[in-house]
């Protein structure tokens, strides 16, 4: 039986701090851990049953459609909306410049990203962008037809595409509406304070190199696309959503028209969300339409939704996309003395991070310095896409082989050599784990030694355009490495609820099911501390019980919802023990015996969901049989004057919540501690360019497993995501018109089933991790990591860097000198 | 002043004649006893074993009619239109793309959807669900179909059978690699089931 202090206020103080190693473990896993578990989501997902925005019809149900800039910066001088108005069928039509319209409204916005304030905008700042007039009709073909019959006379503008251009001071302004002095941002700038002095760093190397990456623009491509539907009841609203985060959306919908929906009055349902991979939330993407269809519902008094299309989703992408400037200086036994960067970001929403932080973050180099620029283009926003650690990762990938090939040394010693943290080298880091209370292992030598092993790395590697293989092909492999992370956005708030009747626990918060089967982690933990069968805890978080509980962000699923609802099981597990002591339910008159007379909680435990006493475990009861006796009556009143015995009893219930720590920043108070390494085998045709991935593996310290195949759907999902990205994944935009190209699936490719070959997934578990027992996160990581590996491989392929992401077959070609 | 009438044309079956009287001939001859031909846009089909007619337009997908007008929302919109196949249903034992096809040339045609394939209690289903063959599961349902016309044609498919038939389907969670896993298995139990 786990420990209970007596003072439960002492003990939540405890597990606050997770600045150092859980102090509550279990002495036994029963579902933690395990392969399975039956995913909660499954059978309605496999069946087609799982709702989502996209499917809501509601009678009377309008569509919405926008306007979409067809210029890449223009104004709107003048608009006539009669002939659209005249078509049979349009209900409402919204304008720029309708007087209900506020200047400036919250909607989503991090760092004031252009065309964020303003619902409708008259200005558009990017081709395709939605503005200047949203039109409700009975359908979307309607809705659409009345967009082409606006009259609109333009101004059209100069525009900008290529970052380093724009960063010019002749440059022409991208949004001289607010930025005046030119197209770089300075709260968008971010430069790391000194962390040693990158001059002396270089002075001390034995070799400096210089060297330049283009990573072009790429987008998140989710499966359900931006949508909404607001209807009103009265003065109350009711609201679906696709958002990956539904309490931040319920907050910012609570700010608009004056404040005058306060959050009781807002019924936010949270449909299963097809797929969404972080930042694009974050832009007024989706909000900013939420409140249009707010207001055309007001009029109409009709229920509005609107769903962007597949081409508009494509305005916005992934946060990497810019051009890289990097310089190494590095010893002649691979020791990497300074590192200075420079990234030219192109439209960052929250440019907040140095290129150089992962470097920071797991590296012993004493000289770091960093920067990124953000540099405005007339092109959508840039979000975090899976992660806003892909330029770090990159840049991190990149020194480390470009130092390897430099030297001729194998890219796993030089990892190796300057593995560490915030400067610090690996006895460093070790004491760190030593203080906080962890066990002194090696992350990355453990991640390494089970992933060269699985590649057959010793075998298989080989210097830089050394292997050609019988087919013909040249052979490539390559290897990468970072921190594990969990980082530190936001807290989590979670209630448990043991039900009257079956006994059966309940998870109440609020969040949306991305996919990723968090869930069932929640449930596994519940399961585990409560002594319970898996069968009998769930949670549907497709409803709103109030409780803000973290999102799938920042891979902190687990290191702040886990230790929350973990504090929630406990609590709970505790009320039980108490109440099978006490009178088991109250009546009128008295109380019943209490189910287990003359002993005291620590007397008692539970198990396979039967209360028993510990020192004869054939005493037990089942929970079942426990609540039904303390609530069978229900809520009806209790009455023994009638002959009835009925009761009732307390509710089992306990809410509890875990606040973040740490952060990612280079004064982080925790230092990484978990490793993560990656491997990747291509083959290339040097007539076609053509690269084949034919094997992946990944070995990831993620402390401690929780939910097995979770992590491995993570695992291999991102390097098939990741190598997409590298591969694959590019938005065209025409340099001359500065219009997108290829905004569709079928000429911006995305991997599919036939992409990749195999992908081994190693889980590692150290206990590492500062979340409940020593777990650490996983979900933005892969997806992020990888990319960087396909230029790497092609190197060791065919002996050439190839300088722009992704890596096509013509650039190989072109590398190859065979264009 | 009025055009002049130069064919007439036969209702059931298409066929030209020079005069009224002609074309009068013709259906007594060959279509006597026949109802009025349906009225343009009116079709019949099967959808998951049931019967149905509906009046549709002339633009409206076959999508469109099960997902909006019927309400069987397990059939997804994840491309907007021909690349991604999430809207997969079978249609005379073929999978199609049911955004590229349009609901009025499906008259007289067999259609199966996810929730028919659901409803048979096909082993593809728990398969797919104990091997995580999913994670947003926006794409889910459109694989399974994928998968169920492949086992029709195909009992016993390899992988690289699997890989080709699923390989018009596209996952951004990136699941590829439980699908052949599932259907593999599911292949066994039908195969069990048999026996």
């Amino acid at each position: 039986m786990s420990k209970h202090p007596e003072n439960q206020t002492e003990r939540m103080w405890e597990m606050f701090d997770n600045l150092n190693a859980d102090k509550y473990p279990l002495k036994e896993y029963k579902h933690i851990g395990q392969r399975g578990p039956r995913r909660l989501d499954g059978l309605a997902k496999a069946t087609g049953q799982a709702d989502y925005t996209m499917d809501v019809q509601l009678p009377g149900m309008l569509y919405m459609r926008f306007l979409a800039s067809p210029y890449p910066h223009a104004k709107i001088l003048k608009m006539d909306t009669s002939r659209a108005a005249r078509l049979p069928g349009v209900r409402c039509i919204l304008r720029y410049d309708d007087p209900e319209l506020p200047e400036s409204e919250n909607f989503g916005k991090v760092a004031g990203f252009f065309g964020n304030d303003r619902p409708l905008d008259g200005v558009a700042h990017f081709e395709g962008q939605p503005m200047g007039a949203a039109i409700a009709a009975d359908s979307e073909d309607i809705a659409e037809e009345a967009l082409s019959l606006l009259d609109i006379e333009w101004e059209e503008r100069p525009f900008n595409l290529d970052p380093v251009a724009a960063a010019d001071p002749k440059a022409p302004l991208s949004y001289p509406e607010r930025y005046i002095d030119g197209n770089y941002w300075n709260r968008g700038a971010y430069e790391d304070k000194a962390h040693g002095d990158v001059k002396k760093g270089f002075a001390e190397a034995d070799k400096v190199i210089e060297f330049k990456i283009n990573r072009t623009a790429n987008t998140w491509v989710g499966p359900e696309r931006p949508c909404g539907v607001w209807k009103w009841n009265g003065d109350q609203a009711e609201i679906w959503l696709k958002h990956q985060r539904p309490h931040m959306a319920k907050r910012h919908i609570s700010g608009w028209f004056g404040g005058s929906i306060p959050m009781n009055k807002i019924q936010l349902h949270m449909p299963f969300q097809g797929a969404s991979f972080g930042g694009w939330v974050q832009v007024d993407w989706n909000l900013a339409p939420l409140y249009l269809a707010a207001v055309v519902s007001k009029r109409t008094k009709r229920p509005v939704k609107y769903i962007l299309n597949r081409r508009e989703d494509f305005f916005g992408g992934s946060m990497d996309e810019g051009v890289y400037f990097v310089k190494v200086g590095f010893k002649n036994d691979g020791l990497i003395t300074a590192v200075d960067a420079t990234l030219y970001h192109v439209n960052a929403i929250w440019p907040v991070f140095s290129t150089v932080l992962h470097l920071y973050d797991n590296t012993r180099i004493p000289h770091l310095k960093g920067q990124t620029k953000s540099i405005w283009c007339n092109k959508g926003p840039t979000v975090p896409t899976r992660c806003e650690m892909l330029p770090c990762v990159l840049t991190q990938t990149m020194v480390f082989d470009r130092v390897a090939a430099e030297l001729g040394m194998d890219p796993i010693e030089v990892a190796l050599k300057n593995d560490g943290a915030d400067g610090h080298d690996m006895e460093w880091l070790n004491q760190q784990k030593k203080e906080r209370g962890f066990e002194v292992r090696d992350s990355l030598k453990e991640c390494i030694d089970k992933g060269k092993a699985a590649i057959k790395w010793d075998e298989k590697w080989h210097k830089p355009g050394a292997k050609k293989l019988p087919n013909g092909r040249l052979h490539g492999m390559a290897f990468t490495w970072a921190h594990e992370w969990d980082d530190s956005l936001g807290g989590g708030e979670i209630a448990l609820r043991i039900e009257r009747n079956d006994g059966s626990a309940t998870i109440l918060g609020m969040r949306c099911d991305n996919g990723v089967d968090a869930e069932n982690s929640y449930c596994q933990i519940v399961a585990d501390e409560l002594g319970y069968p898996l069968e009998m805890v769930n949670y549907n978080p497709r409803f709103d019980p109030g409780f803000f509980t973290m999102t799938p962000d920042s891979s902190t699923n687990m290191s702040v919802n886990g230790f929350a609802v973990r504090h929630a099981a406990r609590i709970v597990k505790q009320k039980i023990l108490e109440s099978a002591t006490s009178p088991t339910a109250v009546t009128q008159r008295g109380g019943y015996q209490p189910a287990f007379p003359n002993l005291k909680p620590e007397e008692l435990d539970i198990k396979d969901g039967a209360i028993y006493v510990i020192a004869d475990p054939t005493r037990q009861m089942p929970m079942a049989d426990f609540v039904r006796i303390a609530g069978e009556s229900g809520p009806l009143a209790t009455d023994e004057n009638l002959g009835v015995r009925t009761a009732w009893s307390e509710p089992l219930f306990a809410y509890a919540f875990q606040p973040q720590h740490g952060g990612y920043n280079p004064h982080n108070p925790r230092p990484r501690l978990c490793r993560q390494a990656h491997f990747m085998e291509i083959e290339v045709d040097t007539e076609t360019g053509e690269i084949f991935v034919t094997r992946v593996v990944n070995a990831n310290d993620v402390g401690k497993v929780i939910n097995r195949m979770s992590c491995e759907g993570q695992q291999y999902g991102g390097s098939i995501m990741g190598v997409s990205r590298a591969k694959l994944e590019e938005i065209v935009h025409d340099p001359v018109t500065g219009v997108m190209l290829n905004g569709n699936l079928l000429d911006y490719k995305i991997a599919t089933m036939k992409d990749l070959g195999p992908i081994d997934t190693i889980l590692v578990e150290t206990g590492m991790g500062y979340g409940p027992y020593g777990l650490t996160g996983i979900g933005e990581d892969i997806g992020t990591v990888v990319p960087g590996l396909v230029p790497l491989a092609v190197y060791n392929a065919t002996g050439k860097w190839i300088e722009e992401m992704p890596v096509t077959p013509d650039k190989v070609l072109k590398a190859l000198g065979r264009e | 002043m009025s055009k002049e009438i130069k064919s007439f044309t036969c209702p059931y079956c298409g066929e030209s004649h020079a005069a009224a009287e002609d074309l009068k001939g013709h259906v007594f001859k060959s279509h006597k006893g026949r109802g009025l031909p349906a009225p343009e846009g009116r079709i019949k089909l099967t959808i998951n074993k049931s019967e149905y007619e509906f009046h549709v337009k002339p633009n409206w997908t076959l999508y469109y009619l099960v997902h909006d007008k019927l309400g069987l929302t397990g059939s997804k919109q994840f491309c907007d239109r021909g690349a991604c196949g999430s809207c997969a249903m079978i249609v005379d034992g073929r999978p199609v793309l049911s955004c590229m096809m349009l609901a009025i040339e499906c008259g007289g045609r067999n259609v199966e959807t996810v929730e028919g394939i659901a409803a048979d209690g096909h082993p593809l289903i728990e398969c797919y669900v104990k091997n995580h063959a999913m994670q947003c599961g926006y794409c889910t349902p459109g694989f399974v179909v994928s998968s169920k016309a492949l086992l029709d044609s195909n009992p016993d498919p390899t992988e690289e059978e699997i890989v080709e038939a699923l390989s018009g389907n596209l996952c951004r969670c990136s699941t590829y690699p439980q699908h052949p896993i599932a259907v593999r298995e599911a292949a066994g139990m039908l195969k069990a089931a048999k026996k």
